[in-house]
């Protein structure tokens, strides 16, 4: 099998399989005409394959220092003065000496020191006078000159291929000392690759080289030429760009489970208006006139339109007279005058019963199943638990044989598929259901038991006026407590005055 | 719903048993009473009329006295400190005032724990005083034309009972009485009663003096007119509604033609009930005789309840039409079929078991033949129906007991097709990147003309009673919304686009109601280089998912000022107009400090053909 490569891959593997050994880095570049950069990321990813072997090695390499490479011609200043002396007999003045050697007065100060050590020259007074090593002609260079005209001549150098020249290095790094920055000393690391077997194996197959892109393209496609290319891998765990998409608003989310989780049950979807007549919305559901819930306080009152129309005569006189003396149903009633006035007057509907209610009316023939989601309003002041206006969803099952243990089984349904583990019931009151029960669901975070809703048997005196002569199950809950709780809102004002981020923020799998 | 505050230690010395704790929350609310939780109160006397008022902070007296009104942080000398007691708080089930006191909640609870069964015997005897009833209560001049009266004797109130009677009488006032409209109660101390021939009648507004309730017998001033009890007594500036229009007020004298009370505002100071007192008298007025029956047998009961040995007697009440005897506490006689009660809760019980259940409820209850033979209890005062019944069987029987039964109703359900419609918009307007908002249906006239420069085409629902200026009407148009999210969202990235698809409502005359919903949506598209051609490819996308033939859409120009000049469209179909769209004009923006163009739109969507 020929196995593919990169072409620097291949390069590397080439240059090493026609060899014995280990090469350098730099080598393998001279040899294939690369730069090294690129063999050395060859180098690594052949690495990570287990085909090559990578050494590192690090050895010292001397260059000349930046004093070093200010001495004139290439000559330590020493030497350059203690010539002139002799030139000039063997003795000088200090100050004459810049205009006889063409140094600078500071160079000529620093060298008296070296001048000094080397034998070549001492100072008395202001005088300087030659010293042996010069009274028969120029000395030699000695082994740190010699080291420092070999690095100017041949640049940087490794200290054992120094050695190897025969350059006495250690000798002359004595005698520099301490007089810094004539040569500079750094190490250099070389990384020595060779083959490995599984590499010796891969290459006596055959080593082919493809070219690698980055990105693919129109052209790429419709040459066909993808096919012949590597696309270069990219580092897949960097993170990438945010996206913020368009989406559902996470209340709308639950109102639409809430709507689904109806609809999986087979109940049918209604409405009422939000402008609605005090007879649908108290009288129809045997709420006396002088109940507090009626009350301006608590009930927004609609100015524009001023009335609106009751249905059918015969049901208004049932209903009032219901209300009064129970009328036909065999109940005592409210004892209370009935005022068909007050049943005309316009409210922005408080419960979304008043959509089950209208349900029953329009046709209380069982078996039916009905519910109706939207908002509501009550006469609240907005803080962080109220708002004027807030929605419900609302229910009722028209059955003869629909019984209160089965609304019980019916509620918990619909609790443990919004996601309620822990129901309890209690005995509750409502002036349309009878019996009545209030929902409370177990909430972890609070360790208690919260109030969810109200549900009930709707009573004879709501039913019957109405025509309808079988049991009526019905309930409400208030949905934005059930946001609140799903999102962990502190402020419900949140879901109606919303910030982006929030929207943005939470999950759509979280409803 | 008022809290109501049971002392423990008042409720169970008339339980006779003392419940560890947690039980008896637990026994409550399977009863259907719901406890809000514990609180220590501070009780103090009030030294005008004597009556204890508790104070949810321990150290500091009430603002006002329950007793006459009087504010005892102000009172000299200073109310009395009664120290604290432990209450348990409840809600107030209006409908079940028998429970409003400890008495009456111990007598509930003794059956309901399995202590005792069926109803307590009280001793009312046939006593020889009356009321004259004058027949011009019944109006035109003033309308409370019904009373009823009893006395109880050998009665023994400690402060403790003195201050939950009062307690009670103030509860009884909300639940039965509709804040004393329907049932207005008066306790009299019998010893400054003269008898035995009472007088209930109209008197002039200016007509009579007395000193009302906290006021000083001594000060010759304290002496009113009940005009001037209207005008200057706490109560009576309370309670005045209950007597607007009136042009007399009633009034109960005793045989001497001593005043014992204007009903329903306040009593009198010298017949005023002490720990002294052993025998009262009961008076309850109204507008008919099934509330102030059901107030007065709830005290009567509550009285014979707490004093052992204590007994009734009834009163004659003279009537032009005829008399009446009172207190009737006669049980109410219903009978229930067990078959039936069975089929609607959903438990298969016999008339015996139906009847034990009822019994747990201290009605008294026998099986018979085909049905049970209820004998409800003069206390209760919401049995209106046979099915009342039923819920109490449920109750006794214990709504966590109550067995699974699946819903066998078969039917097919089906979403509003409006729903359908409002989902296929927020599909196309989130498919554009665009975030949902929703924002209140609730609005004002200031927030969505005067800020935004639509024009106010006066079509909208306009509120009665608002609650703020905030909120004054119904919305006719998202966008006053959308401006406001953006305003709301000064600091998040832009662009920022976002939409919301809801109800805005109209007035209209050919609606049931008046006016009638439509389901629109709307949008906003806000950032640098945002301009008309966004809102005009995002409105034609929406259009064409709304599946609208674009050869149907037109664009015109319109000149609103929330839109730049020449910036600004109306979107007809077939004619017909549709919706808006246009470039926020930059003096709108300046109001909700926006600094980045806006361009918006809004689509009537129902108005759409074939939607």
């Amino acid at each position: 099998m020929t196995e593919t490569f990169r072409p620097q891959e291949a390069a590397v593997l080439r240059a090493l399989a026609a060899r014995e050994g280990a090469a350098a880095v730099e080598e393998i570049a001279r040899e294939a005409g690369l730069d090294q950069s690129p063999v050395a990321a060859a180098v690594v990813r052949l690495a990570e394959l287990g085909l090559v072997e990578v050494e590192e090695e690090s050895r010292e390499e001397l260059r000349l220092g930046s004093r070093g490479k200010g001495f004139p011609g290439g000559e330590f200043p020493e030497r350059v003065v203690a010539r002139a002396l002799r030139e000039l007999g063997g003795r000088a003045e200090l100050p004459d000496l810049p205009g006889k050697t063409g140094l600078e007065m500071k160079q000529v100060g620093e060298s008296l020191r070296w001048l000094a050590s080397r034998g070549w020259a001492k100072k008395e007074g202001k005088t300087l006078v030659l010293g042996d090593p010069w009274k028969d002609g120029e000395p030699d260079l000695q082994a740190d000159e010699r080291l420092v005209s070999r690095l100017r001549d041949g640049g940087p150098a490794l200290r054992e291929d120094l050695a190897a020249e025969g350059l006495p290095v250690d000798e002359a790094l004595a005698l520099l000392g301490k007089r810094s920055g004539v040569i500079e000393t750094r190490t250099r690391r070389r990384r020595f690759v060779s083959l490995t077997d599984a590499g010796r194996q891969r290459v006596a197959g055959g080593v082919e080289a493809r070219e690698e892109v980055t990105e693919l393209t129109t052209d790429l496609l419709v040459s066909g030429r993808w096919r012949e290319v590597d696309f270069r891998p990219y580092d897949v765990t960097l993170a990438g760009p945010r996206v913020s998409l368009g989406k559902e608003h996470p209340f709308r989310r639950i109102l639409e489970k809430t709507r689904r989780v109806f609809l999986e049950m087979g109940f049918e979807e209604v409405e009422s208006p939000y402008v609605e007549s005090a007879f649908w919305d108290f009288d129809a559901l045997f709420q006396p006139q002088d109940h507090p819930a009626r009350d301006m306080q608590d009930t927004f009152y609609v100015a524009r339109p001023a009335r609106a129309k009751l249905p059918a005569e015969e049901l208004v006189e049932r209903v009032g007279r219901t209300h009064e003396d129970g009328g036909d149903t065999g109940s005592l009633g409210w004892r209370t005058r009935w005022d068909r006035e007050l049943a005309g007057r316009p409210v922005l509907r408080t419960h979304t019963t008043a959509a089950s209610i209208r349900a029953l009316a329009a046709d209380p023939n069982p078996p039916r199943k009905v519910f109706c989601v939207g908002p509501v309003f009550r006469r609240e002041t907005i803080d962080y638990k109220h708002l004027p206006v807030f929605h419900q969803v609302d229910g009722i099952v028209i059955d003869e044989h629909a019984s209160f243990a089965g609304l019980l089984s019916l509620l918990g349904t619909f609790y443990r598929k919004m996601g309620f583990e822990r129901i309890q019931f209690r005995p509750a009151f409502f002036p349309y259901t009878e019996p009545s029960v209030e929902v409370f669901v177990w909430m972890e975070s609070r360790s208690d038991w919260v109030e969810m809703g109200g549900a009930g048997v709707f009573r004879p005196e709501v039913t019957e006026p109405l025509g309808c002569r079988v049991p009526v199950l019905a309930w409400g809950l208030g949905l934005e407590r059930l946001a609140m709780f799903r999102y962990e809102l502190s402020d419900i004002r949140e879901i109606y005055l919303a910030h982006l981020r929030w929207l943005e923020e939470v999950p759509l799998c979280r409803s | 719903m008022p809290i109501l505050g049971i002392a423990l230690d008042e409720l169970y010395q008339y339980l006779g048993e003392t419940l560890p704790p947690g039980r008896l929350e637990d026994e409550l609310h399977r009863f259907g009473s719901s406890v809000e939780g514990w609180a220590e109160l501070g009780r103090w006397r009030c030294p005008r009329c004597g009556a204890v008022t508790e104070s949810a902070e321990p150290g500091t007296p009430p603002v006002a006295c329950d007793g006459c009104g009087a504010d005892l942080r102000e009172v000299d000398p200073p109310a009395e400190d009664l120290g604290t007691v432990r209450v348990l708080r409840m809600e107030l089930l209006a409908v079940r005032p028998d429970l409003f006191d400890p008495p009456g909640l111990a007598r509930a609870l003794r059956g309901f724990l399995g202590m005792e069964e069926g109803a307590p015997e009280y001793v009312v005897e046939k006593g020889d005083w009356s009321v004259e009833v004058d027949p011009a209560l019944a109006g035109p001049d003033v309308v409370r034309p019904r009373i009823v009266a009893a006395t109880v004797h050998d009665v023994d109130l400690d402060e403790a009972r003195l201050r939950s009677l009062m307690k009670l009488q103030e509860n009884v006032h909300w639940a039965l009485g509709r804040d004393r409209k329907l049932a207005s109660i008066g306790v009299y101390d019998l010893r400054h009663v003269s008898g035995p021939n009472l007088r209930y009648r109209a008197v002039p507004m200016d007509g009579v003096r007395f000193v009302p309730l906290g006021f000083d017998p001594d000060d010759p001033e304290a002496a009113l007119t009940p005009a001037e009890i209207l005008e200057r007594h706490p109560k009576g500036r309370a309670f005045a509604r209950l007597l607007a229009g009136a042009r007399r007020a009633p009034l109960l004298e005793d045989a001497d033609g001593g005043v014992l009370s204007m009903p329903p505002i306040i009593n009198s100071e010298n017949t005023r009930v002490t720990t002294k007192t052993r025998e009262v008298l009961i008076d309850v007025t109204g507008l008919e005789d099934r509330h102030i029956e059901k107030a007065l047998n709830i005290v009567v009961t509550s009285l014979l309840e707490s004093s052992p040995g204590a007994y009734a007697r009834t009163l004659e009440i003279r009537y032009e039409s005829g008399i009446r005897r009172t207190p009737d506490l006669a049980p109410q006689e219903v009978h229930l079929c067990p078959v039936e009660t069975s089929r609607l809760i959903g438990v298969d019980w016999s008339g015996e078991e139906v009847a034990a259940l009822l019994r747990r409820m201290r009605h008294d209850a026998e099986a018979r033949e085909d049905h049970v033979r209820v004998l409800v209890p003069a206390w209760r005062a919401d049995i209106l129906h046979p099915r009342d019944l039923m819920e109490d069987v449920a109750i006794a029987h214990g709504y966590d007991r109550m067995p699974a039964v699946a819903l066998e109703t078969a039917t097919y359900g089906g979403p509003l097709p409006r729903e359908g419609l409002a989902a296929a918009a927020r599909a196309a307007l989130a498919g554009q990147g665009m975030l949902e908002v929703m924002t209140l249906a609730l609005t004002s006239e200031e927030a969505t003309y005067a800020k935004t420069g639509i024009p106010d085409r006066d079509r909208h629902v306009r509120l009665e009673n608002p609650i703020s200026v905030e909120q004054t009407m119904l919305r006719v148009s998202l966008v006053p919304g959308l401006m406001e999210t953006l305003a709301l969202n000064l600091g998040h990235p832009y662009p920022q686009r976002i939409f919301e698809v809801g109800m805005v409502t109209f007035v209209d005359e050919a609606a049931e109601t008046g006016a009638r919903e439509h389901l629109v949506a709307g949008f906003a598209l806000a950032g640098d280089g945002t301009g008309y051609a966004d809102a005009r490819a995002a409105l034609d996308a929406l259009l064409h998912e709304m599946g609208t033939d674009p050869a149907a859409v037109e664009y015109a120009p319109v000149e609103i000022p929330l839109f730049l000049p020449g910036r600004g469209a109306e979107v007809r179909v077939g004619g017909k107009a549709v919706g808006i769209l246009g470039e926020v004009h930059p003096e709108v923006l300046e109001r909700y400090r926006v600094i980045h163009p806006v361009a918006v739109a809004e689509l009537f969507l129902e108005e759409l053909p074939g939607c």
